[in-house]
């Protein structure tokens, strides 16, 4: 059986997939060329690099994804004695002239390891856009829908013959339905989504079938569906049989997602929080050989009630972030490893009558750690109460096109989608000199 | 169809050149149509096929002006003639008409939402080829079927992100039945105003908005005028010139006063207005404007501050006390923008939008596309068409089983989804090739759960005919199981692109293996079981499941499968079936 290839490839690359009991022969052969013309510009484009495969799946990106939008005034720009400053302390940290919010002790001493960018203004303080314009770095055009930054880097960083998936997304409970989107790029490199617990769903055999049984069948429905496939050529008839053809790696890498497989003391490391175990699950990832893993943290909406949320939220962030980045290091992985904290937005200086603080687009931070990234440095600067940006504003096209740079993906690299040239980060997009190594 | 009369083509003739020449007004148009009857249609056709682009103009704007809008069955032949002159003078050829097996297929999954079963594909193929297609659309529209697809198509549509809202859904499936006009939905949806009774869900496409003004504003203008203003918001459009950040602010005033009380009811303060920043940086009061720049006259009274304190003190405590006294209002933005939009005759924008989604869903791609994009910038493929079908659709008292009627019965409608010729295939928009369309979620859901039952326990169309009332009963229970079997399928959206979790689900599931699979005499798998040779097994399967005889191929590859394994155990029966069901034909409406 040769169809132990993980990610579905191109069908125009694909090798005939054929039964182990041989029933179908070399009829089976992969529903060929059944992806849409569109898609085929876009990967026949690429295909002079499917020789370079060499360096592929050996880089990764971590999205730790403060949903909801975190404050930056308690994380990583904090403003203590002014009045927008909030009851708590910035602390300094283990490099020197840096300082950072009391709420991120552990953090504050892994500094070497992180740039912060404190001079973001991506205008849209709405949760859906806002998130929508921060994962794809721009908004979509009428017709045309963008990849995020997950499909992208999965597209770009993902091998092809690869056994693990390329785009893994881990749920939260309050995350709300937000998948992430392939855009353009198409069901290859849409995330797998993981929506009820921490394994991905139905990736088990059944007990009523054995392995056998469940290839032949699987071989059936590829030669059953070959004639419509050819008549149909569309990108969401080809996207069908790929999901098909990618069933078998995903049911074969399903062990990944099983933190039981780590020791007690690496387990206790990380702690029992979902958090704390998803960020475990990410790093089994990477380490696989998965290219892009996100990890949802939620909810940091704080309308009301900010700084208690903080308090809490935090904590976890700290606590779990710091492992992760000490686990991945030790491993020799953090070289190869991009770790993103990042959100939809900040939130506003001003304290509301709730305590709370509301959604706030114009100056607010995120950080970068590991791969391509200068460590110990922050870039950029807000005003004195923290309102607006007063140095090294950087757009949500620029915070893109630096996080490609960092791993050693071309931000201006172009694809085609039909006749149209579209850059993997916006035009005008400019990366973040200062914060990449 | 018929060739009309030579000398009713010649009649045809005259009149338009006579339009043409501006010799003849509307009325001797009418009454020539008149005089033309039924044949009149047919004689249309065939003009423009030969090549009177500027009669077919003058045919439009005529119909759009006046009331001389075809009659019922003739809406369905200008459409065709519409699309077919536009390809002609473009040199492409359409695709043949698709077969009658494909045909049924998908003008029962569009009309009543799932697969036809064996029996309705035997009364189909009896029927008389002529008037097959209108007997079996006129068959699907009475059955109940229709207005559960009709409600489920509504609902995808106004309410995307809540696929399983009770009270909304309730509201639809009332408002479908009793056939009610397309705008008296607008306005029961936008006043939002019953507390109670079957029609109080119809408040959920505002109340589930009420929190996000930009949302309520946006989803409003997208969803009901498809227009998307948002780019609007923060400055004038960049790149359609039709809208400003006066369009923007101009819908969000009418939403501006909306708030929802404790006790859930959507209320509207009786004064307050919107004010923006320009981006030139001036300070202005958004006035109520409609899309098309009409402006309404805000007629709220001015209330001195003593009563402007008493209003705060009542809204303070709807929004915190379930037993507050209710807040009327003189004047209502919310009623002024329903008025406003009503009144639009001149771009008809609430019309037009339901056209253009109504076309989209029947023929896989709109006349505006996308179909929040109606804008100069974004030309329709058919803008004269549009604009008819719109006007039409006033006409007629914004009936939309009319429009959905009309559109099933077009060739264009009907065409193959198979393009065979060597010249490259045609666009989209030129509807010159049927579109393989992805299920909706509860289509798939209803399908799988029609297609994997025996094909005996569904009744014969005689009998559906006969006890309505079980019929009824029947198709309700199976609206319901789809609730539970759609969760784990994806509403299409743009490119859409199919999951590998679906691939897994079908894969690997308990409900899929020990449900659908489950061999009992009554499910498809149990019929299998008793069939006497592979052959006979290639014929049940392909026609439950796929409503269409099997290829020699197919068969063959049945008769293959078994001869590895002659004693045909359950496994190996389950096993085809689930090839069948989990392959691409299966999942497409083609």
């Amino acid at each position: 059986m040769s169809g132990k290839r993980l990610i579905s490839v191109p069908t125009e690359f694909a090798p005939a997939s054929l039964s182990r009991r041989g029933f179908l022969g070399g009829a089976a052969v992969g529903v060929g060329g059944a992806l849409a013309a569109d898609m085929r510009a876009v990967n026949g484009l690429r295909a002079e690099e499917i020789a370079g495969e060499l360096r592929r799946g050996e880089k990764h990106v971590i999205l730790l994804w403060l949903a909801g939008g975190a404050s930056q005034l308690e994380t990583w720009d904090p403003k203590p004695g002014v009045k927008t400053g909030g009851p708590f302390a910035a602390i300094p940290t283990n490099v020197s002239g840096i300082e950072v919010s009391e709420l991120l002790p552990k953090l504050a001493q892994r500094m070497q390891m992180t740039a912060v960018i404190r001079s973001l203004n991506t205008k849209i303080a709405d949760h859906g856009r806002g998130a929508d314009l921060v994962e794809r770095g721009r908004l979509d055009d009428p017709g045309l829908r963008y990849p995020d930054l997950g499909a992208v880097v999965a597209k770009e960083l993902g091998r092809l013959e690869s056994t693990v998936p390329d785009y893994v997304s881990l749920y939260t409970s309050t995350e709300g339905r937000r998948k992430g989107t392939s855009g353009f790029l198409g069901a290859r490199y849409a995330p797998l989504f993981l929506a009820e617990n921490m394994s991905p769903p139905n990736s088990a055999l059944h007990e009523k079938l054995t392995a056998v049984e469940h290839q032949d069948r699987a071989a059936l429905r590829d030669l059953l569906s070959k004639r419509f496939s050819a008549e149909h050529r569309s990108s969401t008839v080809g996207s069908q049989n790929s999901a098909y053809q990618r069933v078998q790696g995903m049911m074969a890498s399903a062990g990944l997602f099983n933190i039981e497989q780590e020791s007690a003391e690496v387990r206790a490391r990380y702690g029992p929080t979902q958090f704390g175990e998803q960020c475990l699950i990410a790093r089994r990832l990477v380490e696989a050989g998965v290219p892009f893993v996100k990890v949802a943290r939620a909810w940091w909406d704080s309308h009301g009630q900010n700084f208690e949320t903080h308090l809490e939220l935090c904590a976890d962030l700290d606590h779990c972030m710091s492992v992760l980045l000490d686990d991945l290091q030790e491993r020799g992985l953090l070289e190869k490893t991009l770790v993103i904290t990042l959100g939809e937005f900040g939130r506003t200086p001003g304290i509301n009558a709730s305590l709370g603080r509301d959604h706030f687009a114009s100056a607010w931070s995120c950080s970068l750690s590991g791969m391509g990234v200068r460590g110990g440095v922050v870039h950029g600067a807000t005003d004195r109460e923290g309102h607006t940006v007063v140095d090294g504003e950087a757009s949500a096209a620029d915070l893109f096109a630096t996080i490609l740079q960092a791993v050693g993906i071309d931000p201006a690299h172009e694809y085609m989608v039909g006749s149209r040239p579209t850059p993997l980060a916006d035009f005008g997009a400019k990366p973040i000199r200062s914060v990449l190594a | 169809m018929q060739l009309p009369a030579s000398n009713t083509v010649a009649a045809v003739q005259t009149t338009f050149l006579a339009l043409r020449q501006g010799h003849w007004t509307l009325d001797d148009l009418h009454t020539q149509a008149q005089t033309l009857g039924r044949d009149w249609r047919h004689s249309v056709t065939s003009v423009l096929l030969t090549g009177c682009v500027c009669c077919f103009v003058m045919l439009t704007n005529a119909a759009a002006a006046t009331a001389a809008l075809p009659q019922d069955d003739s809406l369905a032949v200008l459409i065709d003639s519409a699309i077919d002159q536009q390809n002609a003078s473009n040199g492409i050829t359409a695709a043949p008409q698709a077969d009658p097996e494909t045909l049924l297929r998908r003008t029962t999954l569009d009309l009543a939402g799932r697969i036809p079963t064996a029996k309705e594909r035997d009364w189909y193929l009896a029927l008389p080829e002529q008037t097959r297609q209108s007997q079996l659309v006129d068959r699907l529209m009475q059955l109940p079927d229709f207005d559960f697809h009709l409600r489920n198509s509504l609902d995808e549509l106004l309410l995307p992100d809540r696929p399983n809202d009770g009270e909304f859904r309730e509201y639809l499936l009332t408002a479908v039945r009793e056939r009610r006009p397309w705008s008296r939905m607008f306005r029961e949806m936008l006043l939002a105003a019953p507390a109670e009774g079957p029609d109080k869900g119809a408040a959920q496409f505002v109340k589930t908005r009420v929190r996000e003004l930009d949302d309520l504003t946006n989803d409003t203008a997208v969803l009901f005028f498809g227009v998307n203003i948002s780019c609007a918001k923060c400055h004038d459009h960049p790149l359609v010139a039709d809208w400003k950040q006066d369009h923007y602010y101009g819908m969000q005033a009418f939403f501006h006063r909306t708030f929802s009380s404790k006790k859930n009811l959507v209320l509207e303060k009786p004064y307050g207005g919107v004010k923006f920043r320009t981006t030139g940086g001036e300070d202005r009061d958004a006035d109520l404007m409609f899309l098309t720049g009409t402006v309404v006259p805000d007629a709220t009274p001015s209330f001195s501050d003593d009563e402007k304190k008493a209003v705060e003190e009542q809204i303070r405590r709807l929004e915190r006390e379930d037993e507050a006294p209710t807040l009327t209002v003189s004047f209502s933005p919310r009623q002024a923008l329903i008025d406003a939009a009503l009144a639009d005759q001149q771009q008809q924008y609430l019309a037009r939008n339901i056209v253009n989604r109504t076309w989209a869903r029947l023929l896989g791609t709109g006349i505006v596309d996308p179909p929040d994009q109606m804008h100069s910038g974004n030309p329709a493929s058919h803008p004269e068409l549009l604009k008819t079908l719109g006007a039409d659709l006033v006409q007629h008292e914004y009936d939309l089983r009319r429009l959905i009627r009309s559109l099933v019965l077009t060739r264009a409608y009907g065409r193959s989804s198979v393009w065979t010729s060597d010249l490259p295939a045609p666009a989209t928009q030129t509807f010159a090739l049927a579109i393989a369309r992805p299920l909706t979620p509860r289509q798939l859901a209803t399908s799988l759960l029609v297609a994997t039952r025996s094909p005996d326990s569904w009744p014969a169309v005689a009998d559906t005919a006969a006890q309505p009332e079980q019929w009824l009963q029947k198709r309700t229970d199976l609206e319901n199981q789809a609730n539970g079997w759609m969760r784990e399928f994806e509403q299409p959206s743009r490119d859409f692109q199919i999951a590998v979790d679906e691939a897994l689900f079908f894969s690997n599931s308990d409900r899929v293996q020990n449900d659908l699979l489950r061999d009992g005499g009554d499910r498809l798998v149990g019929t299998l079981k008793v069939a006497e040779s592979s052959r006979q097994i290639a014929v049940l399967l392909w026609q439950t499941v796929c409503s269409r005889t099997p290829t020699a191929d197919e068969t063959q590859a049945v008769v293959d499968w078994f001869s590895r394994a002659p004693e045909r155990r359950v496994n190996d029966l389950q096993s085809l079936a689930w090839a069948v069901l989990a392959g691409t034909e299966f999942r497409f409406n083609h």
